[in-house]
């Protein structure tokens, strides 16, 4: 993939002539440095600070899902297109890595980028006939496409172990993936997030995220701006599957254990990623992140206080807070904090 | 033949019953100002829509430059020279009207900083330099009509399609909106225009062209069409002076 043509740098401009504030578009490298910055504040003290297994792993689990999410961000927020079906490519990057490791002893750092790469190429492959369709349309065949993804699981055993799954042993060692503390694997996955919310950053900024939202806007308007719709689809989505493919390695190496059940599930994985999304803020650099900062901790919560007392209490209350969610905070929560800093410049404005 | 721009041969549109166009010949010199008048449902937005290739001809021929045409996908059109506006304008409602005329600049300057600077210069020519900070969803009609010309005009067009872009203004503001695109054209651009304000194509067409029910009836200067009583008929309906 040639990126370096598409994430062409801010200002490097020979004159430079407008400034940040007269375009209201921040420099590239302050804005990196404001997400990143932000996302190691709250990381550190949590990690120096907390020397509980229980807690260091929902750290884990709330950067890798956020992560995830934001990589499903890119094609679903950015661009508009609600794929269900991103559990194929995060089960791509945990299987391919995961079998190469236990026959070949293939360390998962040097085989999870050739898995992401594959990934981008099933993700174009499947996306090309799906992309035809329009809204709830393309959900629902996306939504197939992982179904058909937990059939082929279940049926090829030879590669996939089937519905016994695979086991991959505890040998520790950085090269394997295979941490003894609990704080290493919460650095991983936080490294993770940090990446995918800086090529984020980087993609915003860039023509092809600017593409990828007038698609999402007006796809007639965009073809007349000289946007190749498909094309720009097809990219994002690309871009976006092999970010998950490299989320399921992680996730992979993380639990050792991989079976249909826990890649394929729909509201484990897929439509997850899509609601972590909508919760913290659809189409925004941060939301993802956020929604997984707010949901993750809140749903381990549910589970540890409420399942034994009524199977189901904890999903029913998750699921009153996504109807509360999508009926008075559209935009998520950073959505409503943006509307509101708006809200406020704005009342300082008038007050001069 | 090498001296038009745009044309159309014999190009006809059946929507299943229905002929929105039929078998229409029109062709488009370079830096002419050419208007499209006729009632609703003659079938000037559809013939729009054959010419920027949103939809394919039944038959007949489109030509840009003498090449034809008829294949070629929206977005190529664009890239080979033709901006247009849309009858509804549709600015990206979430983005400030700057990005939004960065949306046409990035085809021809993939780097954000000169699609920037691109956008900014376009935005000063339409009068928009003020609002460029603005979500395009809090900006006028007015202005979004505006937003709308210069998103196309940062594709730097040779031909630019302008789909009834007064509709919905005041007085005022169509005269500062003839008054820019009569600076524009005086830079070299072509227009082709669909326009129901009458005033707007007599101070601003050469040629002016009339559909009715998917033909073309008349074609000729301003003065000669509007007081063509065939046109007035068909235009306005009979008994009108």
């Amino acid at each position: 993939m040639n990126k370096t043509e598409q994430f062409s740098r801010p200002g490097a401009s020979p004159q430079a002539a407008l400034t940040a504030a007269q375009t209201g578009i921040e420099s590239g490298r302050r804005a990196l440095l404001h997400y990143l910055g932000a996302m190691a504040l709250v990381f550190l003290p949590c990690v120096l600070l907390i020397d509980d297994a229980h807690w260091l792993n929902i750290i884990a689990v709330t950067y890798l899902m956020g992560g995830l999410a934001a990589a499903w961000n890119i094609i679903g927020g950015f661009a508009g297109q609600f794929s269900l079906g991103h559990g194929v490519f995060f089960g791509i990057g945990a299987y391919v890595c995961a079998k190469l490791y236990l026959v070949f002893g293939f360390s998962p750092w040097a085989t999870m980028v050739p898995a992401a790469l594959f990934a981008a190429l099933v993700a174009v492959l499947i996306s090309w006939p799906t992309f035809r369709l329009r809204g709830p349309f393309f959900a629902i065949a996306t939504l197939a496409f992982n179904e058909v993804a937990f059939v082929i699981a279940n049926h090829f055993d030879s590669i996939t172990g089937g519905p016994r799954g695979l086991q991959i042993p505890f040998k520790a060692g950085f090269s394997n993936m295979i941490f003894r503390e609990r704080w290493q694997y919460a650095l991983l996955m936080f490294g993770f997030a940090a990446l995918v919310i800086g090529v984020s950053v980087v993609l915003r900024r860039s023509r092809l995220g600017y593409y990828l939202l007038a698609v999402r806007e007006d796809e007639d308007s965009a073809r007349a701006s000289g946007i190749n719709v498909l094309a720009v689809k097809l990219k994002g989505m690309a871009l976006s599957a092999a970010l998950t493919s490299l989320g399921g390695t992680l996730f992979a190496m993380y639990l050792r254990y991989i079976d249909p059940p826990t890649l394929f599930t729909l509201q484990d994985v897929g439509v997850k990623f899509a609601l972590l999304s909508l919760i913290g803020g659809i189409g925004t650099i941060g939301g993802p992140m956020l929604g997984a900062a707010l949901i993750i901790p809140f749903e381990n919560f549910l589970r540890a206080e409420l399942a034994n007392a009524l199977p189901g209490l904890n999903l029913a209350i998750l699921g009153l807070l996504m109807v509360l969610a999508a009926l008075f905070m559209k935009r998520g929560v950073a959505g409503a904090w943006a509307d509101l800093m708006r809200r406020f410049s704005r009342n300082a404005g008038s007050g001069r | 033949m090498s001296s038009e721009l745009l044309s159309v041969r014999d190009v006809s549109k059946q929507f299943l019953g229905l002929l929105a166009v039929d078998s229409i010949s029109l062709s488009v010199r370079p830096r002419e100002i050419v208007s499209i008048i006729g009632p609703n449902g003659a079938g000037k937005t559809t013939l729009f829509n054959l010419l920027t290739g949103q939809l394919a001809p039944s038959a007949g021929e489109v030509r840009l430059r003498g090449e034809q045409i008829n294949a070629l996908a929206p977005h190529a059109r664009a890239q080979l020279g033709m901006g247009r506006t849309f009858q509804i304008a549709k600015p990206l409602i979430a983005l400030t009207a700057l990005e939004n005329v960065m949306i046409g600049a990035f085809m021809r300057h993939p780097a954000l900083s000169l699609a920037r600077d691109k956008a900014m210069a376009v935005l000063e020519k339409v009068g928009l330099a003020g609002v460029a900070r603005r979500r395009a969803g809090d900006l006028t009609l007015s202005e979004r009509r505006r937003l709308e010309v210069a998103r196309a005009l940062a594709t730097e067009p040779e031909i630019m399609l302008l789909d009834e872009v007064m509709a919905g203004l005041n007085q005022s503001e169509v005269g500062q909106a003839i008054e820019l695109l009569q600076g524009l054209h005086a830079e070299g651009l072509t227009f082709l225009i669909i326009e129901h304000n009458l005033k707007v194509v007599r101070a601003f067409s050469e040629r002016v062209v009339v559909l009715d029910r998917g033909q073309l009836i008349a074609e000729g200067t301003a003065d000669q069409i509007l007081s063509s009583p065939a046109v007035i008929k068909a235009y306005l309906g009979e008994g009108h002076q």
